[in-house]
């Protein structure tokens, strides 16, 4: 494709992928350039919970946002992600963790997340296939979940038919100045663009070094295991005040275990590889909590990168020191809160009224000498 | 501790574990059923004994199975493999639960599973693969059916009907895709292993003296039946260009065991990075190998119709090679001594593998019949996704095997893609250009589905290692 | 019709009862439990996920899942399972 985008977004995840959506539907000429297919990475294969009780206090306001974006795909994704809304619980088993819990849901709750303390009991009246070793459990009633798989047809046939470039397997290897443009190199030529928005996930680190930021990202190999469909087993999206357990079934009747047990994995070749203790400890954790899935098969296991920022908040911004290059990553329950921070970046380069700030993500305050 | 482990009990594996062990290594032999045997020389349960002639793949099979618990190895059997890890730790699920392998070296002898082309009614009960069929002549001593149609290609399909006719079955035809033409090319490899060429010949005489129609150049295309099961099917001539014509005509039957030939079993050696290639007449994707048999991975051989289709009898050799590969390279044996060995070996493996070859081509991978698949057939069978889905997803842009999984479901299901996976590449290969271009389900653990109360064993909700907490 | 071959090449043990669906049949002790539940006349085993269809044994060699079964309550391949006097099987489709 020749001529120059006004443009070029890197990585078609549901960072880069509703960034450039925004911007082509306010008239900007949009490429969004991918190493891989689209959402092949975090996106497409992560657990797809959306819940306001994994979400960092500091992302809650921009969690609600993006629950409610979510719960609306239809309206400005047009495509269907299989969303479903429903009540979530996250689980305190031992006095340690009701004291977690109790702390956390407060601040969660005075930062906007609709998020009460119930007792065992009550929770096992929402949730009937529970574990009765439940002592407390922060219910929010608007938590849920969305397929991730899904995603990468969604964004692909929305992207194309707001009139974006789609290049996927296209990586690129470098950046150059040509004119006042930047030029994105690949194997198959340049791709060039007035502004470059860098949406890389465990990528980012490797892309701001194009231009000669030093961004440290760090990466988690976070590991998932799907049952076979099995009878209806639970009706909730569940964690653990932990953090270390994360269940669903869809409607189709398979059940996805994850919560971030790791398992081995190398960013620059890309490959990943399930560590067996933390698929058992994992689904460990899933039987104790809805003790039915005992009787249920795991299908499948795998594992996805998900990017780290050293104080575990976003990377949001202009890219420090650098003309028209800006990133967004790390986002931290990327899935949950991503469409509403990729909406407000779009706005910024499209020059709007911001809706809200997203100073606190600043990279300028990740980078190193 | 295991120098070697052996991973598959078919006639590769047998022959290697019993190799290794016999030279001094301490080998273990892991395989998924009770007896080892693998499907050509499956065992039938230890509670029936054998008292007639059940002919030579049986006594093949016992001759193995008593080398090789004559030898020393150990076997750890009905254990499935679940995961493998470089270095090498590999995952089992026993009947009692979890277990863990470690060695320094693994041979690889997984085998084959069989090739489908779906078609309407392929789903109903009463159609069975050809090597399903094997398995209840051979192993579970029962008879498919009463009037069995016996279709697809390769030489199973004198192996199955000819069994069908000997239990005192009826086969109302045999509907072999490959015209006799390409059986006739095969001519001069077949000749490299007289015995089995006139084996089959023998078997077939045996039909036509029984009266059963073999229709060569034809295919099923459809299996039609009441509510419940099959009870006739439709049959077509291939076109020269391979595709079913359109005049079709009926069968009546209770039973159809249809398959299209082997594929060879790779996941195993993908899942511990060994580079793959796709070679139609080998059977497809396969890893790899030095004339040692040595994958391009330090400690990792590979050996029988999982690393490329050469038949049982090349299988059986190759199982020796690989052991003695790993031997040398262990030290067990020094380099002189295991290329002595191993000469003898590879003159047999050449002449054994000719005929194996002239097989592997007869049931290769036949792109046309994918092809002709109906828009509302089902091709993943696990999760009901008909060939409709899978087209509407190419159009949408799906242009590997993977972005057509996650955008259909079709590979998600129970049995990961090992039944439709050919059908959905070569669906997807039809729009890219190659079976190489459409690639291959990513290789994931577990292997095959895991009982969860198997896996988590018991355990105390404390036991868990819960690290801390993520920042607030 | 699915049935066993009887010839003097193979003897195989006294048959044992298992229950199928709160119904007995017999079995080889050994055999596959697949093979006895095909042979007792049983082809349909479960009904797949979206069509509603009826779904029987197809590879036998534990790979397409189809022959699932409920034992004691858990799922299993009845193709991988060898028959033991007294097991309780449940299967996936009701008997018609």
């Amino acid at each position: 494709m020749s001529g120059t985008f006004d443009v070029a977004v890197v990585g078609a995840g549901v960072n880069g992928g509703t960034t450039a959506l925004f911007l082509a539907r306010g008239g900007m000429r949009v490429a969004v350039v991918d190493k891989g297919p689209i959402c092949r990475e975090a996106s497409g294969v992560n657990a797809g919970t959306l819940t306001m009780q994994m979400t960092r206090v500091a992302l809650i306001p921009f969690a609600l946002e993006a629950h409610a974006m979510w719960a609306s795909a239809a309206s400005w994704l047009g495509h269907d992600v299989g969303v479903v809304v429903c009540d979530g619980l996250s689980l305190a088993f031992t006095e340690r963790e009701a004291a977690l819990l109790t702390e956390r849901a407060g601040k969660r709750r005075e930062a906007g997340a609709p998020i009460e303390i119930i007792d065992g009991q009550h929770a096992l009246a929402i949730e009937p296939g529970l574990s009765d070793k439940v002592l407390i459990a922060g219910h929010c009633r608007v938590d849920g979940y969305a397929n991730a798989y899904l995603t990468g047809l969604a964004y692909r046939r929305a992207l194309l038919e707001a009139g974006v470039a789609l290049f996927e397997n296209r990586r690129v290897i470098g950046v150059d100045r040509d004119g006042g443009a930047w030029s994105l190199a690949t194997a198959a030529g340049p791709i060039r663009a007035r502004r470059v928005v860098l949406a890389g996930g465990v990528w980012l680190e490797a892309m701001a070094a194009w231009f000669g930021v030093r961004l440290p990202i760090k990466t988690l190999v976070n590991q998932l295991s799907v049952t076979e469909r099995v009878a209806p087993a639970m009706r909730t999206v569940i964690g653990i005040a932990s953090g270390l357990l994360s269940l669903k079934q869809y409607p189709h009747g398979t059940v996805v275990i994850g919560g971030g047990w790791q398992g081995v994995g190398d960013r620059e070749t890309g490959e990943t590889a399930i560590v067996a203790e933390s698929l058992i400890g994992n689904v460990r954790l899933a039987c104790h909590t809805i003790p039915a899935l005992a009787r249920s098969r795991i299908a499948r296991a795998w594992a996805g990168f998900e990017a780290e920022t050293a104080d575990a908040l976003p990377a949001v911004g202009a890219l420090p020191g650098v003309d028209d290059v800006h990133v967004i990553g790390s986002v931290h329950s990327g899935y949950t809160s991503g469409p509403y921070i990729a909406k407000l970046l779009a706005g910024q380069l499209l020059g709007e009224a911001p809706r809200r700030s997203l100073a606190p993500f600043d990279p300028a305050r990740l980078v190193t000498a | 501790m295991t120098d070697i482990l052996v991973i598959g009990g078919g006639p590769a594996g047998m022959a290697a574990a019993a190799t290794a062990a016999r030279h001094g290594a301490h080998a273990t032999l892991i395989d998924e059923q009770a007896r080892p045997g693998g499907q050509v020389y499956r065992a039938m349960p230890a509670s029936f004994a054998v008292a007639g002639d059940l002919g030579p793949d049986h006594a093949a099979g016992e001759a193995l199975r008593a080398e090789l618990a004559a030898s020393g190895a150990r076997l750890a059997l009905g254990e499935r493999v679940w995961n493998v890890r470089p270095g090498f730790r590999v995952d089992t699920l026993a009947r009692d639960g979890p277990r863990r392998y470690e060695a320094p070296a693994v041979i690889i002898a997984t085998g084959t599973t069989e090739r489908h082309v779906p078609f309407p009614g392929w789903t109903m009960p009463g159609v069975i693969g050809l090597a399903a069929a094997t398995i209840m002549l051979k192993a579970q001593r029962l008879l498919p059916g009463r009037r069995v149609v016996v279709a697809g290609s390769g030489p199973l399909l004198a192996a199955v009907a000819y069994g069908i006719v000997k239990s005192g079955g009826d086969v109302v035809a045999v509907i072999d895709a490959a015209k006799r033409a390409e059986w006739l090319r095969q001519g001069p490899r077949l000749l490299a292993r007289p015995d089995l060429l006139m084996r089959g010949s023998a078997w077939m005489a045996a039909l036509r003296r029984k009266g059963v129609p073999w229709l060569f150049g034809h295919v099923v295309t459809a299996a039609r039946g009441g509510s419940q099961q099959v009870e006739a099917v439709e049959i077509a001539a291939l076109d020269r260009e391979g595709k079913p014509a359109s005049t079709r005509r009926p069968l009546d039957c209770d039973a159809l065991a249809i398959g299209y030939g082997l594929v060879p079993n790779c996941d195993l050696a993908r899942l511990l990075g060994a580079p793959h290639a796709y070679r139609a007449e080998r059977g497809g994707w396969i890893a790899a190998r030095d004339d040692d048999l040595r994958s391009s991975l330090p400690g990792l051989y590979l050996a029988g119709d999982g690393a490329g289709i050469s038949g049982a009898v090349a299988a059986e050799i190759e199982g020796r090679l690989a052991a003695l590969a790993a031997l040398a390279d262990l030290g067990t044996l020094s380099a002189r001594e295991a290329a002595g060995l191993a000469a003898p070996l590879r003159t047999h493996r050449r002449r054994a593998a000719r005929f194996g070859s002239a097989m592997a081509e007869l049931m290769a991978a036949r792109p046309a019949l994918y092809g002709a698949i109906a828009a509302g057939c089902t091709v993943c069978r696990c999760e009901d996704v008909p060939r409709a889905e899978i087209d509407a997803a190419i159009d949408a842009g799906a242009r590997d095997v993977n972005q057509l999984k996650a955008w259909t479901r079709a590979g998600m299901g129970p049995c990961q893609g090992k039944i439709c996976g050919e059908a959905v590449a070569s669906l997807v290969a039809e729009h890219v250009g190659s079976r190489q271009a459409a690639g291959m389900f990513t290789a994931r653990p577990p292997l095959r589905p895991l009982p969860t109360e198997a896996l988590i064993g018991t355990f105390d909700y404390a036991d868990i290692p819960i690290p801390k907490p993520a920042p607030l | 019709m699915i049935e066993r071959i009887r010839n003097a090449d193979v003897s195989t043990p006294p048959a044992v009862v298992i229950r199928v669906d709160d119904r007995e049949i017999e079995a080889l002790p050994g055999e596959s439990l697949v093979a006895a539940l095909l042979a007792s006349g049983r082809l349909v085993f479960k009904h797949s996920p979206r069509a509603d269809a009826a779904r029987g044994p197809f590879c036998l060699m534990g790979v397409c899942q189809d022959c699932l079964v409920e034992l004691d309550g858990m799922p299993v391949l009845a193709c991988q399972e060898p028959v033991r006097a007294g097991m309780a099987v449940r299967l996936l489709a009701p008997p018609r």
